[in-house]
């Protein structure tokens, strides 16, 4: 089935298909050609998509656009659907820990105007809802819930508020008022310790004062009992416990993965499939077994390209760190079309990619994992952690990625770039991508392969 | 040392025990301002500004707003040991929130410390406490018998300095215009001629819910403990504590429904016809309430971006008379 690393559009992919199915391809109850997400769900953006051509990715793609048919299914099955929001990474850890819940994020309907190139008409019926242009895309998220046509109304929303976006809060907040209740859960702005005040160790190398971390278990523990309540068995420390081992699974499985990917001179796996398989991490797309062996897939895929000496991509490309995820998924081929390529990301959700402490109470391990959360903390803590990975995946440039009218990203370019270049000093831009990108191409290309010929220059 | 506040919901009471100036920043002069950059909100960037051109003075940015806190992280690199920030909860149904705020007080008074304040007595703090709870009671009984702009001003000026100062006579409201509520984000003193335009449009704003309008006083018939009776110093922050969030109502706050019931029972009582929503261009915290505000109180609901330049006053003047003549 192997055949020489290479990008496929959606017509090529059918093809591809075929052949994978002559030669015996196995897939999940999900799998199937590409192409009927277009016929089916209307994702129509995969039309203008590239996508990697293994089994493994045809895997990963599959399971990501199935994610609404399969909660549907579950629940369908008697499963309690957990609606989480904003924390990326932490509340799905203890819901998967019951038996029959499942997790995901509405969040993640940002990307539905995309896949469906705004024929779900969710923007604007957002607008309708008091939320125009200026919120974040997250904004299509409202609309979801209101018209119930993507994913299933959850037995139970939880959202973190506090040390997060104005905007995501904002449209939190008036999805409540719409008659959506929500269990809001304190996230504190993370500060480093007093010298009086005990310290406490964090993923990610990061610190923050044990009355912080207690507030967070506080709350944690609260999110427990509900979750508990909803599922009809205790969430009691071995079960988180053996959910935190399991999480781990996958986040040992994602950093493999991304040391292999982001570490090596060529290129394995192209930058969207990369992006795709790290958004995994937050909630594991509904489905925590499947995400370990969709990633466990991938892994394999990606070591034997290494073992052959394969890359998607002319070694020459100029190694780019990602900085925030992009609103239109086809910006992560537009950068390797003009020569460049992911090496080294942060998509808000560091913590996410962090192992949680396995050798800690359960609830304070995760309390200290939500509290690593790189959106939570000074802008600074993230800005040096971006350096630190530049330098570990030995990164050419930074691509800082605005994301339209998102509050945390009014300031903190401005900081990452200026920490960027006085610690490494790489060529760092901003840029913005809104969900359908095609009218920016012109602007896009200029600023990017100016940044990515600087890159080159500083080569010599 | 004047220590600046860029919101009602940090004590000044605290800061003035320890021999410090609490200056809220609403009456602060305008500081000059630097273009502004895509997204980046003109009251954070004036905030930023305030605290680069005041090198004399230290500054309390809160979490309340994701434009301050970043504001804030900008100049821990500029000016350390000059800035703090203050983690003011957004919960307020447990006691994860009381928690918090207790340990950011007791966090603030080492800052205070180390900016030159003296630890505070517990007498000290007492007699600021009961000052400051008796200037709010005051204010909020002076409402009614002023105009909206010496009302605006004086509340500007007692963040400032704790006093209640009137500016002489009341100067009594037009008692024939439209009644309005002016709802939302900060109004410093250099924005207040949109008092005035709402005036000039026979419109009268009985109710300035702006940040530290009315609505950073608190309730009037709020029981409260006698301060100044003898209080060991930590039962007075805790008293302190349970005060200030006891008295905060903001949309920040989830969910933020203490907001819509403490509107609710003013607008009506008042008889309100209209709200002009008051926000800065940025703020996604107050636009995103305009169609809730609409719905809840079923009352029209006018927007009102905070001038980016001076000759957008004509613009806003304009809005207003529209709403208040449709409203006539």
């Amino acid at each position: 089935m192997s055949a020489a690393p290479r990008k496929l559009t959606l017509d090529e992919w059918e093809g591809r298909y075929a052949e994978l199915r002559r030669a015996g391809l196995q897939e999940a109850s999900y799998g199937g050609p590409l192409g009927r997400h277009v016929l089916e769900e209307r994702d129509l953006r995969l039309r203008h998509l590239r996508f990697d051509n293994s089994a493994a990715a045809l895997g990963l793609w599959n399971f990501l656009l199935s994610e609404n048919e399969r909660l549907a299914q579950a629940r369908t099955r008697g499963d309690k659907i957990v609606g989480a929001m904003k924390d990326l990474g932490t509340v799905p850890v203890m819901a998967c820990a019951l038996r029959g819940v499942r997790a995901f994020y509405p969040d993640g309907a940002w990307w539905t105007p995309c896949l469906m190139e705004c024929s779900d008409g969710l923007l604007q019926q957002a607008e309708t809802l008091g939320l125009d242009a200026s919120f974040c895309p997250v904004r299509a998220m409202l609309a979801a819930f209101q018209n119930g046509e993507h994913f299933p109304r959850p037995d139970l929303l939880i959202c973190s508020t506090g040390a997060v976006c104005d905007d995501f809060s904002a449209i939190a907040q008036r999805l409540e008022k719409l008659g959506f209740p929500i269990e809001w859960w304190e996230m504190p702005r993370r500060r480093a310790p007093e010298p009086h005040e005990t310290s406490c160790a964090l993923p990610g190398n990061l610190s923050a004062p044990q009355v912080q971390v207690e507030c967070v278990r506080d709350e944690l523990a609260r999110l427990g009992k509900l979750l508990g309540d909803l599922a009809g068995q205790a969430l009691d420390s071995a079960a988180l416990a053996e959910g935190i081992r399991q999480a781990n699974r996958v986040r040992r499985l994602l950093a493999t993965l991304r040391h292999a990917v982001y570490g090596s001179p060529g290129v394995p796996l192209p930058a969207l499939e990369m992006l795709i398989a790290e958004m995994l991490a937050i909630h594991f797309c509904s489905d925590r077994e499947e995400t370990i062996r969709v990633l466990t897939g991938l892994l394999a895929e990606v070591r034997e390209r290494l073992e052959l000496g394969q890359s998607v991509l002319d070694e020459d490309a100029v190694r780019v760190f990602w900085v925030n995820p992009v609103a239109d998924l086809r910006a992560m081929n537009q950068l390797e079309d003009w020569g460049g390529r992911i090496a080294g990301s942060d998509y808000m959700f560091t913590h996410a990619l962090d192992l949680i402490p396995e050798d800690l109470p359960p609830l304070e391990a995760l309390a200290r994992t939500a509290l690593a959360d790189p959106m939570v903390g000074s802008t600074l803590d993230r800005a040096r952690r971006i350096v630190a990975d530049c330098r570990a995946w030995r990164a050419e440039a930074v691509v800082v990625s605005r994301i339209p009218g998102a509050s945390h990203c009014a300031q903190e370019g401005t900081l990452i770039r200026q920490l960027v270049r006085e610690e490494l000093g790489l060529p760092a831009i901003e840029l913005e991508i809104p969900p359908i990108c095609d009218a920016l191409l012109p602007t896009l290309s200029s600023r990017i392969q100016a940044l990515l010929e600087t890159a080159r220059a500083k080569r010599r | 040392m004047q220590v600046f506040i860029t919101s009602p919901w940090v004590p000044p009471e605290f800061i003035g025990a320890h021999g410090l100036e609490p200056r809220g920043v609403w009456f602060a002069a305008e500081p000059s301002q630097l273009p502004l950059g895509a997204g980046i909100c003109a009251f954070a960037q004036a905030m930023i500004r305030l605290a680069e051109t005041r090198p004399e003075s230290a500054f309390i940015f809160s979490t309340h707003c994701d434009q301050l806190r970043r504001g804030f992280d900008a100049l821990t690199l500029t000016l350390p040991g000059r800035v703090f920030l203050f983690n003011l909860p957004a919960t307020w149904q447990g006691r994860v929130g009381e928690r918090i705020f207790g340990s950011e007080l007791e966090r603030l008074g080492s800052f205070l410390l180390k900016i030159g304040g003296y630890p505070p007595t517990a007498k000290a703090l007492g007699e600021s406490m009961a000052r400051y709870r008796l200037a709010r009671s005051r204010l909020i009984e002076a409402g009614a018998d002023c105009s909206a702009r010496q009302y605006g001003e004086a509340l500007a000026r007692f963040h400032w300095d704790g006093t209640v100062n009137l500016g002489g006579e009341a100067q009594h409201a037009r008692a024939d215009g439209i009644a309005l509520a002016l709802v939302g984000g900060p109004l410093p003193t250099w924005q207040m001629d949109l008092l005035d335009a709402i005036e000039r449009a026979r419109g009268r704003v009985v109710l300035n819910a702006t940040e530290a309008g009315e609505r950073s006083l608190g309730l009037a018939s709020q029981p409260e403990a006698d301060y100044t009776a003898s209080h060991a110093l930590p039962d007075l922050l805790q008293l302190l504590t349970r005060s200030c969030l006891e008295r905060c109502v903001d949309v920040f706050q989830r969910p933020n429904t203490r907001l819509y019931l403490w509107l609710k029972e003013r607008l009506a009582a008042r008889g309100v016809r209209g709200i002009l929503l008051w926000h800065f261009v940025g703020c996604d915290l107050w636009r995103a309430e305009a169609q809730s505000l609409r719905e809840a109180f079923g009352l029209p609901v006018l927007l009102l971006a905070a001038s980016e330049a001076r000759s957008d006053a004509l613009r806003q003047s304009t809005r207003i008379q529209a709403f208040v003549e449709s409203l006539g």
